[in-house]
Formats: C-alpha cells, structure tokens, sequence
C-alpha cells in the first residue's frame, strides 16, 4: 500500500470580494476569511478515497504558512488525513513564496517521508501560478501527472484534463506527483465527529529556513491594481455602422 | 483562472453577501477570545454547517416551503454530518458538543431555512436531548443511535388543544396497569414532526402525561410511531410561516406503553421539562439571530446593487438606517444569545432568567429586521425568490413556539420575585 502525501494551502475564499491593500503592492488580508484552495480540497479527498479503497495506508498533509496554516490542517485532518506537518514562514503565500520555494520545500519534506504518491492541487486560487505541481516532480526527479480527472494506481494511468477533453497517459512507476483537477472528485464534508478527533491527530512543525536556504524565485511584485472597470458600450444603427467601427476604429477586421 | 466550475465552486457565483463567519467584517478588534466560536472545534463545525447549508439547504427551500413538505433526504444528511446528536455522547452515536455547538447549527441552518431549522431543533434538542439528559443507559441504547444517523425522526409533545402557555394544566394522563404498562389517553397540538408525510405519525415521540394530583405530577414516556392507539388527528396546514416543518395534532387513544418506556420517575418529568425548554429556548433565539444575519446580508446586498433616482439605495440615509440599525440589533441578539449559551450547562436548570430574555429579545429583533429587509427590497422583498418574505413569516413563530412573549415576562418577573431585584 502507498504512502500518500496532499500539499494544502490557505488561501483567501473563493467567495471573498478581494479589496487591494493601500500600497498597491498585495492583496489586503485583514478580516478576510480564508479557507483552504478548492483543488486542495479535492486532493485531500482522493487521498481519503485512497485510503479507504485501501490503496494507501496513511495520508500525510503538509501546508506551508502563518500559524493558521494549522487550521488549514485541521480540516484536512478533519476530512480523513492521518498526522500533518505545518512549516512555519513568514513569508505572504499568495505572492512572497512563489512555486518554486514551495516545490524545493514540499520535495525535502518528501524526503524524509518518502511518500509513493503525492497529489497537490493543479493550482492555488491566490497566484494561479499553476505549476508548483510540475516543480515538486522535477525536484523529486519523479513522473509527474497533471490536471488528472481520474487516477488509477494499479492500472498506473492517469485521465488528463485538456483543453480539447480529456485524455488517458500511462505513468511509468511510482512514486510519482499528482495534480487535482476539478472534476477529480467532490469533496466531502468534514462531519462533525471527525471534527472532534482531528485536534487528536499528530501534527509537526518545522520552520521553513530549516529545511531549504533559498526559497526566492527571483520575481518581484511590482503592483497590485484591479481589473479596470468595462467601458459602457455604444449602440450602433445598422451593419453598416457596425463594420465600419470594426474596421476603422477597432481596426480588428 | 479557473475555466471549469465544480458544483460546490458555482454556488459562489450566486453565493449571497457572508461575512467570515464569527468575525465582524472590517472591524479592527483583537479576537483573543471570541465568543461566537469559543474552541477551534466550534469554528470548523461552524464553517463546515455554512457550506452545508449554502450547498443544500439554500437551493430546496423556496420549493418546500412552498409546497409544506419535510425535506427527509436533507434531513438525513445531517445525520450523516453528525449534526443529529450535537449534544449525544459518542456512545450512543452522537457528537459530544455542547450548548454553543446547539447555538452556532441553530444559526447556520436557520439563515438558509428556518422551518427546516425548527424541525432539527424539534428532532435534536426536544428528543434526542431531552432523552440524553434523562433517559437510562438502556433507552439511550434502544433509541439514540437511530435518531442520531437519521433513520428515525422524533419530536417532542407538550402543547394540548386547550393548554399552551399553561402547560401545567395539561389534560392527557398516563395510567400505571397491573403488571407496570402505562395506559395514555389525551390529544396533544402544535407538535413539530409530529408528521413526516402527512398521513402517519413522526417516528419517536417524548410524551409527557398527568400521572399524578398535583398540578407538577408529570411524567414522561417514549411513545413509538405504530404503538395500537397512537394516531395523527391532523396535519396542521396554512401556517403562516415555517411551513417546510410539519406540524401536527397527535391522539392518543389508551396507548399501551411498557414500564421501560417511562424516563426518569413518576411525578418526575416537570423538572426534565424546565430544563429542556431553557436550551429550546436559548435555540430559538439562535434561530433569529441566523434570520437576521440573513436579512442583513440581503439587504446590503440589494441596497448595493440596485439604484433608485441615479444612486444606489444605500445612498440613500433611509436605507442606512435600516441596515445600520438591524445590524446593531443582530448583533446585540447574537452576542446575548452565544452569551447565554457558553454560560448554559446542559445537564443543569435554573438558567430561566436568560434563556427566557434572550429568546424574548432575538424573537422581536429578528421580526423587526426581517420587516425592514422587506421594506428595503420593496416589491422584490415581498417575493418569495428573495427570501426575506420567508424570514419574516417564519420570526413570528419565535414569538410563540417554545414559549409566549408573555410566558417569558411571567417566567423572568417571578424568577427576580425569587432571587431579588438585584442584578450583577
């Protein structure tokens, strides 16, 4: 049976409004309610499935972050995960460590723990960066298998999310780096009885200068604006009128 | 950004205006303690009961309501959440927590769909409670774990046609046969699960019978659906609000029921009572604070979106008014009654003072919130699709059901004509 280990964030709710903090140089995160990423929560749950197919014999959660990083922990211990490691930083999440820094660290966690199968999510609803999944394989020098919609360990094929559909790959071996899609699963509902026994569950914690030197990625966030808001449109008489602003105007046909 | 949205990501495109639960938006205040969710267990159990009430309360509440149907499948849902045996030990099938726990599901359900709400306060808190607190471990045994994983529905049974606020002059009696059954005869009313379908009983029932002289001589049985006597008089129809709870008038025509179904003792059940209704009490006011957290939320979230005269409503100083006011009082509600709660000891009584005021005060709050969220929406907020019709219907039924306004002024003046004037 694996050893299975899920990557968790903390990001800010999917339902939050976002507001730009004063300086223009993040996202303000005071008073806002945050939660853990919904592809995160999706890996946890194939995890659980995992484990309850009894494919996998314990789940090891991992988050990165502030202290209530642990809270983020809880409910993926909550949802069924066996012990959890908390790595301790200062750093902003959403933007000061990037995928990079969060690959190398996830990679010498995995180092010690040596899980088979590690399943993060495709991305973070914070920096959509999308690609610490892709990093962590590369550092842990394993296959890696993204977007997956379905995963198959005794078939060891993976169906892929695509722009055109889905596809099936093959993965050569494990251990290998999985990354949640939505349509992987949906995940459930921590109840409130493992509410009750996931404060009971071991969690570790280790400060993240202890595990890697250098987490920069050599980006800078240089502003943070929002969207500009959309122009009123114009009515227009006829076709006529129509191309005539396409063509001289927008100059797009 | 994300291309594909999974059921529970496109609910928050039409997820409504929440703050983050438990914590005032915008407000600079330190939470060192926060009263609201005292432990980390009662902040998950309360973020958990939000998405759950958002994903599937919300969506069925307008049909049911319209249609005065019980939602059993949701129903049962909760008791696969735990949400069933909040205050059970585990046991017996049930969760452990404890009063606030009560509180904060009250809340969150409530803001979705009160009369849904009511029915798991009827099943949670009048049953399976009541029967914790006083049940033997054999009862606890033979009744508790089905109720709490859903499969059976209780309530609890006290009003009677011609004895509501004067409970104590009930007029159904129990009498002990030879070989110890009890024999029970009387009609009882207003009793929420009192039916499930609309043509039999609800499952489990705590009744409570005159067995005694004295105006307190009360005890209390377990009384099953399909027991030879037991019936349903009616199903009340057309109430005015919580119409997705079904009410009904059971009779009970010398129901035989066996020695080991009478809980606590003969003449006992008054005390079991009183300390029953402080947590229905204390509930019920939890209730309202979830309505008006609920109205609040559709207010300013119309008030912002629509405009009248080239400015959005929330320009406009009436309609500051009305929400700056109704979030003052929905506060005001909330803190007395998550107060109350983190003070009330379940297995103990005497808490009448509060658990009577707070329901007192977050009843006539939530009526008045509720009234000024519909007046803010206009002819949209005299629609059902908007929600707050529903909140206002259902807010009157807190100033009647588990006990009058004026029950609770005559409970909290003679609670002061006993403990004195004095306050802390």
């Amino acid at each position: 049976m694996s050893r299975v280990m899920v990557g968790v964030k903390r990001v800010v709710d999917y339902a939050v409004k976002v507001r730009v903090a004063s300086d223009k140089k993040a996202v303000d995160l005071a008073n806002v309610k945050m939660s853990m990423n919904p592809f995160c929560e999706i890996a946890v749950e194939e995890a659980v499935r995992l484990k309850e197919a009894k494919k996998a014999s314990e789940i090891i959660a991992v988050s990165i972050g502030p202290k209530q990083a642990q809270e983020t922990l809880r409910t993926a211990l909550a949802m069924g995960c066996d012990r959890a490691i908390h790595i301790t930083t200062d750093l902003r999440t959403d933007q000061e460590l990037g995928p990079k820094g969060v690959a190398k660290l996830l990679a010498a966690v995995a180092e010690k723990e040596s899980p088979d199968v590690v399943i993060v999510g495709k991305q973070a609803i914070d920096g959509d960066m999308g690609c610490t999944g892709s990093m962590l394989a590369a550092y842990m020098d394993v296959p890696q298998c993204t977007f997956a919609a379905k995963i198959d360990l005794d078939a060891k094929t993976v169906e892929r999310e695509t722009d055109a559909g889905t596809e099936v790959v093959s993965f050569p071996s494990l251990p290998a780096v999985f990354t949640a899609d939505l349509r992987l699963n949906e995940p459930r509902y921590a109840t409130l009885p493992n509410i009750m026994k996931a404060k009971k569950k071991k969690m570790d914690t280790i400060a993240a200068a202890d595990l890697v030197a250098d987490l920069t990625d050599g980006n800078t966030v240089l502003e943070v604006f929002e969207p500009a808001p959309r122009a009123a449109g114009v009515l227009v008489d006829d076709v006529d009128a129509l191309v005539d602003k396409l063509k001289n105007e927008a100059a797009v046909i | 950004m994300l291309s594909r949205f999974s059921p529970r990501l496109a609910s928050a495109a039409v997820r409504r205006f929440s703050a983050a639960p438990g914590a005032v938006p915008g407000s600079a205040l330190p939470t060192a303690f926060d009263i609201f969710n005292p432990t980390e267990d009662h902040t998950m159990f309360r973020n958990m009961l939000r998405q759950f009430a958002e994903d599937k309360v919300e969506p069925q509440a307008l049909e049911h309501n319209r249609k005065e149907i019980f939602n059993r499948d949701l129903f049962t849902e909760l008791g696969g959440l735990g949400v069933l045996g909040i205050t059970v030990a585990e046991e017996y099938g049930g969760s452990a927590m404890d009063a606030t726990a009560v509180v904060i599901a009250m809340e969150e359900l409530s803001a979705s769909d009160p009369a849904f709400c009511l029915s798991y306060l009827a099943h949670a808190t009048l049953f399976v409670n009541n029967l914790h607190l006083n049940g033997t471990h054999a009862q606890k045994l033979k009744y508790l774990p089905s109720a709490c994983d859903g499969s059976k529905v209780g309530g609890m049974c006290m009003s009677e046609p011609g004895a509501g606020t004067d409970v104590l002059g009930m007029s159904t009696t129990a009498k002990q046969q030879e070989g110890g059954d009890w024999l029970i005869n009387g009609t009882k009313m207003w009793i929420t699960n009192g039916t499930l379908d609309g043509e039999t009983t609800g499952d489990y029932f705590l009744v409570y019978a005159r067995t005694g002289e004295k105006k307190t001589d009360l005890s209390m049985f377990i009384v099953e659906k399909d027991m030879p006597g037991f019936s349903l008089g009616q199903k009340i129809e057309n109430k005015l609000g919580m119409r997705a709870s079904m009410t009904a008038e059971l009779v009970f025509e010398d129901v035989r029921v066996p020695a080991e179904n009478l809980v606590g003792t003969v003449n006992g059940a008054s005390i079991c009572m009183m300390r029953n209704l402080e947590i229905e009490r204390v509930a019920l006011a939890a209730m309202a604070t979830g309505i008006a957290r609920r109205c609040v939320e559709e207010m300013n979230k119309y008030a912002t979106a629509r405009k009248a005269f080239g400015k959005p409503l929330s320009d406009f100083g009436q309609t500051q008014k009305a929400i700056g006011e109704s979030y003052a009082d929905y506060m005001a509600g909330k803190s007395y009654t998550y107060s109350t709660s983190n003070n009330l000891d379940l297995a103990s009584s005497g808490n009448v003072l509060d658990s009577d005021g707070v329901k007192l005060f977050a009843a006539k709050m939530s009526k008045e919130v509720a009234d000024r969220a519909i007046q803010v929406l206009g002819g949209n907020g005299y629609t059902g699709e908007y929600r707050v019709e529903q909140m206002w219907r259902d807010a009157k039924l807190l100033e009647i059901g588990g006990g009058t306004n004026e029950a609770h002024h005559k409970n909290m003046v003679n609670w002061f004509k006993k403990a004195g004037h004095e306050l802390p």
